[in-house]
């Protein structure tokens, strides 16, 4: 110990230094390793970001820093916080330590705040805990904890409840109750995980402008490369448990080392618009679960690199000459990842005139609760009243497109803009309010439901939700036995053979046919969703962020599949996601949504480049890596003047009146692009470069 | 019967003691369990046939028929349910079937709530909304997509229930309202023990702790079955 102190100097002393860490769960008579053997350091005022796929060990290293990872787990190795060892302290100093010199911020900020407590108190809290003021002063610093968040309305938003507060500034919340004691130390866990991009991108602002001002450090737990590019100095990648890959941020994402690094950028659609043939790089196979070292390289079963020596032992953290540290004895003698490309299929020629899907006006606005509990009465009058409370929450509003016969039509827009709804309204799982869906030319509305049959055979849906878009009592082979039963599309003999077809299609074994949903990893059970939608033959497919809850390179392979079967059957789909990286790579068209309106329709190359949207712009802006986007109204959105606009709150443009008050209908630029705008955009005239400050008064808290 | 072994208590020859007619009570104990169980397991029956159908319909329409049958369930619920039982038993010759249909149907409301409440959060799962879009009619959904993930849950209440059918079927014997003297039952045999407590306490005693082994023994089972049913365990 003295030895190494006389080393280092005391300036250049890390605020946290980890140690050979290892955590090792223990279930009954099986040991599960979480983390193994890492060692990092981070300086005070430094920002280190660890990144990994789930299951990688990343939360469990942060989990192994706040002592939250509960009896099961046996955490050895030494943990150095401000110098001292905070593995060996009893449970109660730990405990002292966070929120005072630890602060930590998690994923789920809708979540993470007590639904009975105002918002103030809650960041007062740990004030009162650790600090020992008295309430009224820890309240009075709680409102100028939010200020600094870069909330306007700090006072009113200190005396919310959480369920007022959209998810953004629920997450200012949490960062401002992290840092109200002032602590050196902020753990972020995926703290932008739930959130839109733009939303995200504000909260990344955030957190680089506290890190400069109060000089606080930051550990960052992402599974996003393009977040931590962003906020973080160095990256240390994670992999099975490992630490594969540890250095500078620029320098491991521009020069990544690592085959895994490599492979994990690689993966990463890019933003512009893909041709036919383009397909993501993959990783292929899947992350071990209970890999062993000793056995060699954890990474050599899916490295493209790998050759008989990576199998011979375990590979060592070697540092490179300019402090780049790598678990990969060959990786000076590497090239780029292999990409993959298929034949160039040519780009085919849609006419509009024959659309398989053809949507007109269609409109579909939600009553917020039916039945006895609807009836509210009132006695503000003087006499009790007995009314219904009517409030109407419009989702989809006055939308039109159409999508033809092997066109992929991308769809995206925020949580909540109602692309999810329209998807649904597309499959008639919901009917539309008013407007017309057609499909092959009939009129779905005029259709009994149970005239529906045909159609529900040529049109399926792939969900989001991985965990619950399977039934956890069906086995594969009986959930997509079903369709074919239902449908009797194949002989209940040749069944069985049909199913191994169907898992074939997907690229998922024959056997797997006997599986539960549960032993399935996530992307192997988007894998069998699609193999399902598949089994009716159809011709359509909403794809409803099919890759949202995948991991990047899972999501990769899972974006391939879906444009091999879209090539390979001459499939439709319509494709929603948050994501216009993921919908550019795999749409021939894109239509951007916001509060139930499309505000630009057109195809991927026209919608991506300018002239854009405001909307649009602000999406792109946030999506793309460096660019400094705009910062709108931060916080809650205001609500939409009816007749207006519905982006006019937002929008950093806004003519005045005319936004207000008149609705923009959609104008055609080209023949296939179009905008909703009032403003003058002009095909060859970008909108002006992005502006920094928003009329104040146009946010509402 | 031995009318000379009177008031034995526990020993080799007569294992719980005899009573106050020199009656053995093991043997009685061995009897009267025909009775209990046949009597919970017939009531829970009777409920889980009413109550689960009740429950899915309710949680998978929602809306009009939702609050239709939950409101009706509801007025059952509001009566004390010893007195409605005493009522049905009341007012007409008690009989082992009767008693069966009046405890089970007290129960129909617990269990079709429960199946309701765990229905409703299945309904949000994206696999049925999968079975929607391929048009899947009324009865697979229920049954096929549904109640396979219910039942585990099911089991559970259904244990539970029978515990409780078991010990109100004791309770309305004990009242005199059930099972008829001088049929071996376990509630009537506390309750004709009940003079004796101080003097030859196992006549009570013996029926009572049957009773408890009985109940914590049937909550395991339930335990055991829901675990058995789990695809997650195993397999």
């Amino acid at each position: 110990m003295s030895a190494m102190s006389a080393l280092a100097s005391p300036s250049a002393e890390p605020l946290l230094e980890i140690r050979n860490l290892t955590i090792r769960y223990r279930e009954d008579d099986r040991q599960v390793t979480a983390a193994r053997d890492i060692s990092f350091a981070l300086r005070r005022g430094g920002s280190l970001a660890i990144v990994g796929e789930s299951g990688s060990g990343k939360s469990s290293v942060a989990g192994a820093i706040l002592d939250f990872l509960g009896p099961t787990a046996e955490v050895t190795g030494s943990m150095l916080f401000e110098g001292q060892d905070i593995a060996g302290l009893a449970p109660a100093q730990r405990r002292q330590m966070l929120g005072w010199r630890i602060g930590a911020v998690f994923q789920d900020p809708f979540t993470a705040l007590n639904p009975a407590l105002r918002v103030g108190r809650q960041i007062a809290e740990p004030m009162v805990q650790h600090l020992g003021l008295p309430l009224p002063e820890a309240l009075a610093r709680a409102e100028l904890a939010l200020r600094e968040m870069g909330i306007d309305r700090a006072a009113e938003v200190a005396r919310a409840f959480p369920h007022q507060l959209s998810g953004g500034m629920k997450q200012r919340a949490l960062i401002a109750a992290a840092l109200a004691c002032e602590p050196p130390l902020l753990i972020l866990d995926e703290p932008t995980t739930a959130l839109d991009v733009t939303v995200e991108a504000q909260i990344l602002r955030l957190l680089s402008r506290l890190r400069r001002e109060k000089g606080v450090s930051l550990l960052f737990i992402s599974h996003n490369l393009s977040v931590v590019r962003r906020l973080c100095d160095d990256v240390a990648v994670m992999y099975a448990s490992q630490l594969v890959e540890l250095g500078e941020v620029h320098r491991v994402l521009e020069r990544p080392a690592h085959p895994y690094s490599k492979g994990l950028l690689a993966s990463r659609p890019p933003l512009a618009a893909a041709s036919r043939g383009s397909r993501l790089a993959a990783i292929a196979g899947q992350m071990p679960t209970t890999a062993e070292p000793d056995a060699g390289c954890v990474f050599a079963p899916r490295c493209p690199f790998h050759e008989p020596r990576c199998s011979t032992g375990p590979q060592l953290l070697t540092i490179t000459p300019d402090g780049h540290r790598v678990r990969c004895w060959k990786a000076d003698a590497l090239g780029p990842w292999p990409r993959q490309q298929v034949a160039a299929a040519a780009a085919p020629v849609f006419h509009r005139g024959d659309a398989l899907v053809n949507v007109t006006q269609v409109s579909k606005t939600f009553d917020r609760s039916g039945g006895l509990t609807a009836w509210r009465l009132s006695v503000a009058g003087g006499r009790p009243l007995l009314y219904r409370s009517p409030k109407r929450v419009p989702a989809v509003n006055d939308v039109s497109f159409s999508i033809s016969p092997g066109e992929v039509l991308g769809l995206v827009g925020e949580s909540g803009c109602g692309k999810s709804t329209l998807g649904r309204l597309l499959l008639q799982l919901l009917r539309q309010s008013g407007g017309s869906v057609e499909f092959d030319g009939a009129d779905l509305a005029r259709l009994p439901a149970q005239a529906l049959s045909p159609f529900r055979k040529q049109a399926q849906i792939v969900f989001q939700n991985v965990g619950s878009s399977l039934n956890p009592r069906l086995s594969v082979g009986e959930a997509l036995d079903r369709p074919l039963a239902l449908f009797r599309l194949a002989k209940p003999g040749d069944r069985t053979k049909r199913v191994e077809a169907l898992l074939d299609m997907v690229r998922l074994p024959a056997a797997y046919r006997k599986r539960f949903p549960h032993q399935l990893s996530g992307g192997e059970r988007q894998r069998v969703a699609i193999a399902r939608a598949l089994a009716t033959e159809p011709r359509f497919i909403v794809c409803d962020e099919p890759v949202s809850a995948l991991d990047v390179s899972v999501q990769a392979t899972i974006v391939n599949l879906l444009a091999d079967l879209r090539d390979a059957f001459g499939l439709s789909y319509l494709f929603i996601s948050h994501d216009l990286a993921v919908v550019a790579q795999l749409s021939d068209r894109i239509a951007v949504m916001y509060r139930g309106r499309i505000c630009e329709i057109g195809t991927a190359a026209e919608v991506l480049a300018p002239p854009h949207h405001p909307y649009t712009q602000m999406l792109l802006a946030s999506a793309a890596d460096d660019e400094p986007a705009p910062e709108p109204a931060a916080g809650m959105i205001a609500a939409a003047t009816p007749g207006g606009c519905v982006f006019a709150a937002r929008c950093p443009y806004t003519l005045g009146a005319v936004c207000d008050t008149t609705s923009p209908p959609l104008r055609p630029l080209t023949a296939s692009h179009a905008i909703a705008c009032h403003l003058d955009i002009l095909p060859n005239a970008a909108v002006p470069p992005v502006f920094v400050h928003p009329d104040p008064q146009r946010a509402a808290i | 019967m031995h009318v000379r072994d009177r008031f034995q208590p526990p020993n080799l020859h007569y294992l719980a003691g005899t009573d106050e007619y020199g009656r053995d009570v093991f043997s009685r104990l061995l009897i009267g369990s025909q009775l209990s169980l046949a009597l919970g397991a017939t009531a829970t029956l009777i409920s889980m046939a009413v109550g689960v159908p009740l429950g899915l319909i309710a949680g998978y329409r929602r809306g009009v028929t939702d609050e239709a049958i939950m409101r009706v369930l509801d007025v059952m619920l509001a009566f004390p349910p010893i007195m409605l039982v005493l009522l049905i038993l009341a007012v007409t010759p008690p009989s082992l079937l009767k008693t069966a249909i009046a405890i089970g149907v007290l129960a129909v409301a617990p269990i079709a709530r429960v199946t309701r409440s765990v229905t409703l959060d299945l309904m949000s799962g994206e696999f049925m909304e999968a079975a929607r879009a391929r048009g899947e009619r009324l009865h697979y959904m229920l049954l096929r997509e549904l109640l396979p993930n219910v039942w585990p849950v099911l089991m559970v209440e259904a244990s539970l229930r029978v515990v409780f059918a078991v010990l109100l079927g004791a309770v309305l014997s004990f009242l005199g309202f059930g099972v008829q003297p001088p049929a071996a039952d376990w509630g009537l045999m506390i309750s004709n023990g009940r003079a004796f407590v101080d003097t030859a306490p196992w006549i009570s005693l013996a029926p009572g702790i049957a009773m408890s082994i009985t109940v914590i023994a049937i909550s395991l089972v339930g335990d055991g079955l829901r675990e058995v049913l789990d695809p997650k365990v195993g397999r």
